[in-house]
């Protein structure tokens, strides 16, 4: 089947599961939280990081009709800052997961096509950067710049994911450079790039593009976790990560774990949208994959 | 065994490129960014001792010569184990990391004893019950278990021990409990230094410790090998020798031994290998963040904070060398107990 049609059956077959009903609802309510921060936010200055002037009288308290999900070490309201976070959440998961579908899917096809020492060359900037853990180039690229900020979540996560890309496409198109059409095409003398893009890339791009899907809540997680270390975006920022990181850091953590709700619920939303698109991405996964939805008889 | 000479030095050959590459990117990193180097190295003095700190970096780091020339000492230094005291800790940098490290890998291999048995025996119990309520119940745990932030349920498990125990441990060893039992760290994995001293006290005061950062960490395991046995175990038991197994009316639990559960272990490992240098910083963000333990991650913020660059350098060297024998040891591994596999 064509790539374009196989996509909009895979999609239409997809979207009848109740799972993937689920994770779209998940993922439409966060980019709608997202852009809506500001008028559906009660508190929209707070939930940018403004300290209120009766922030005094108004730090840590519990969940009430004024502040439904409570207020934080400053006495913001949490519920506006965690509405305000949706943002650095989806901008973060989607930037890395885009530059790194793209430089990987590249890579790795020109990896496949171009074999010899184009092929060693790529294969070891893949090998190197999947050597290297995430939070340690967070790491560096923070020293190196000595300012926090999008850029040591985006450039550290992007320097470790697309070399996973790269390997899972250059698997994909090994596969496919040697089948008959490409060869053909090569001897027919087409443009090399125009192989690669038309031949290989178009037929790697769905399962690829469904994998991106899914980890974009992995990078949701690995994103959290870099603010938590306090190593990406700046304090007062409105991120769940940083919120944490800073209930932490205010407070100690026996001291923190008694305002139980200022760790519930930024985490629970890190985990509602990760699984929002693990759940989106499963069914698309399957279709695509018939050998993964197959009906097992029970006969054993 | 099924491995070639060949492929041993192409792989080590290969490695040893990746650590000079990940070498020379860290350190052009960090000369090449503002400010001066001298100054960075020594971990940024104010004092009477600053020029003199200063200079010592400067010819330590051999800066007045061209940048190639200072990255071959350094690497020189590298491998002769010598990058030089910590400016936080004034012991040798090597050293700082290497305590730390044991007390991560510790942590890690905890959480992955508990972890891989688990996430197998669930995938293998969601695959026998197909389609059924088991199988859905165990796989919609499985999914929000991977999606879960572990330094999240971290905290939340202190909530937990909180609100039951009204107590939470902090730390990885009581120092108290340690110095009137006279324990000695010889190893730096503390479980086993203190079952080879008989020390059951400080035994149990550090497992203690260890489950509840562990229990957080090994989500991420659970979740992925829990829906990876599921597929294998489902696929294994369409093959035909275990039809034909049945048909010879071999007993069910044999037949689920020999040959479905045994015919899974290369891809297990191949897995767990890979979640496991995933969990690293996991444990990294978990240990120091919430549960207050020495290790890996506690190393990793100091270096940040108190600008200590040569264990930043030592952290990213290490680290990567560490990556690189996890994933060879693994595939060695497959290649010793899966026949097929030869490498």
């Amino acid at each position: 089947m064509e790539p374009s049609r196989l996509g909009k059956h895979v999609l239409l077959r997809a979207s009848k599961k109740l799972r993937f009903k689920i994770g779209l609802v998940i993922v439409v309510v966060m980019v709608a939280m997202a852009i809506l921060a500001p008028y559906i936010a009660p508190y929209p200055d707070e939930g940018l990081g403004r300290v209120p002037l009766d922030g005094e009288g108004r730090r840590l308290l519990p969940p009430s009709p004024q502040h439904l999900l409570g207020t934080d070490t400053l006495g913001r309201d949490l519920l506006s800052r965690i509405m305000f976070a949706a943002r650095a959440a989806l901008m973060q998961s989607t930037i890395v997961i885009a530059l790194s579908l793209v430089i990987g899917l590249v890579v790795g096809s020109f990896a496949a096509y171009f074999k010899g020492f184009v092929e060693s060359v790529l294969t070891y900037l893949t090998e190197l950067f999947m050597a290297v853990p995430s939070l340690v180039i967070a790491l560096f690229i923070r020293l190196a710049t000595n300012t926090p900020g999008y850029h040591v979540v985006i450039v550290s996560l992007t320097l470790t994911w697309w070399a996973w890309y790269a390997r899972i496409s250059y698997v994909y198109a090994k596969g496919i450079v040697e089948l008959d059409y490409v060869v053909l095409a090569k001897l027919a003398g087409l443009h090399p790039l125009k192989i690669v893009g038309r031949h290989i890339l178009r037929v790697i791009f769905q399962p690829m593009a469904v994998q991106a899907i899914s980890d974009l809540g992995s990078a949701l997680l690995e994103a959290s976790a870099i603010n938590f270390m306090g190593l990406g975006l700046p304090r007062d920022y409105p991120d769940w990560g940083v919120i944490l990181f800073e209930g932490l850091r205010e407070l100690s953590v026996i001291a923190f774990i008694r305002a139980p709700w200022l760790v519930v619920f930024p985490g629970l939303f890190i985990l509602i949208t990760t699984l929002g698109f693990a759940l989106l991405a499963d069914p698309l996964r399957e279709e695509l994959d018939p050998r993964l939805s197959r009906r097992w008889r029970l006969w054993f | 065994m099924p491995i070639s000479l060949n492929y041993l030095l192409k792989r080590i050959l290969l490695s040893f490129l990746v650590v000079l590459g990940v070498i020379v990117f860290s350190y052009t990193l960090l000369i090449l960014t503002p400010g001066d180097p001298a100054v960075k190295w020594a971990g940024n003095p104010r004092g009477p001792g600053a020029v003199l700190a200063i200079e010592l970096a400067r010819r330590e780091l051999g800066l007045d010569q061209p940048l190639h020339v200072q990255i071959a000492k350094f690497i020189y230094n590298v491998f002769t184990g010598n990058i030089g005291l910590s400016i936080a800790y004034k012991v040798p940098v090597t050293q700082v990391v290497a305590s730390a490290f044991t007390s991560t890998l510790e942590l890690l291999i905890v959480t992955y004893l508990f972890g891989v048995p688990v996430g197998v025996v669930l995938g293998t119990y969601s695959a026998l019950r197909r389609g059924g309520r088991a199988d859905s119940i165990i796989q919609t745990l499985a999914v929000v278990l991977a999606s879960t932030p572990t330094f999240w349920l971290a905290l939340i498990i202190m909530i937990i021990l909180q609100a039951v125990f009204g107590v939470v441990p902090y730390g990885r060893i009581d120092g108290r409990l340690a110095i009137a039992t006279n324990f000695k760290p010889i190893t730096g994995f503390y479980l086993l230094d203190s079952l080879v001293q008989g020390n059951y006290a400080v035994f149990m005061d550090v497992f203690v410790r260890v489950i509840p950062p562990a229990l957080a960490i090994s989500v991420y395991p659970i979740g992925v090998l829990t829906r990876v046995t599921r597929t294998l175990v489902a696929e294994a038991l369409l093959e035909d020798n275990v039809r034909a197994a049945v048909a010879w009316g071999v007993k069910r639990s044999t037949i689920l031994r020999r040959y479905v559960l045994r015919s899974i272990i290369p891809p297990i490992v191949q897995i767990s290998g890979l979640s496991f240098t995933y969990s690293l910083v996991d444990a990294m963000v978990v240990e120091s963040m919430v549960f207050g333990r020495e290790g890996l991650g506690s190393v990793l913020l100091d270096s940040l904070h108190k600008a200590d660059f040569r264990v930043s350098l030592a952290l990213i060297i290490y680290l990567t060398i560490f990556y690189i024998v996890v994933n060879t040891l693994v595939d060695i591994l497959q290649a010793t107990i899966d026949p097929r596999v030869r490498l």
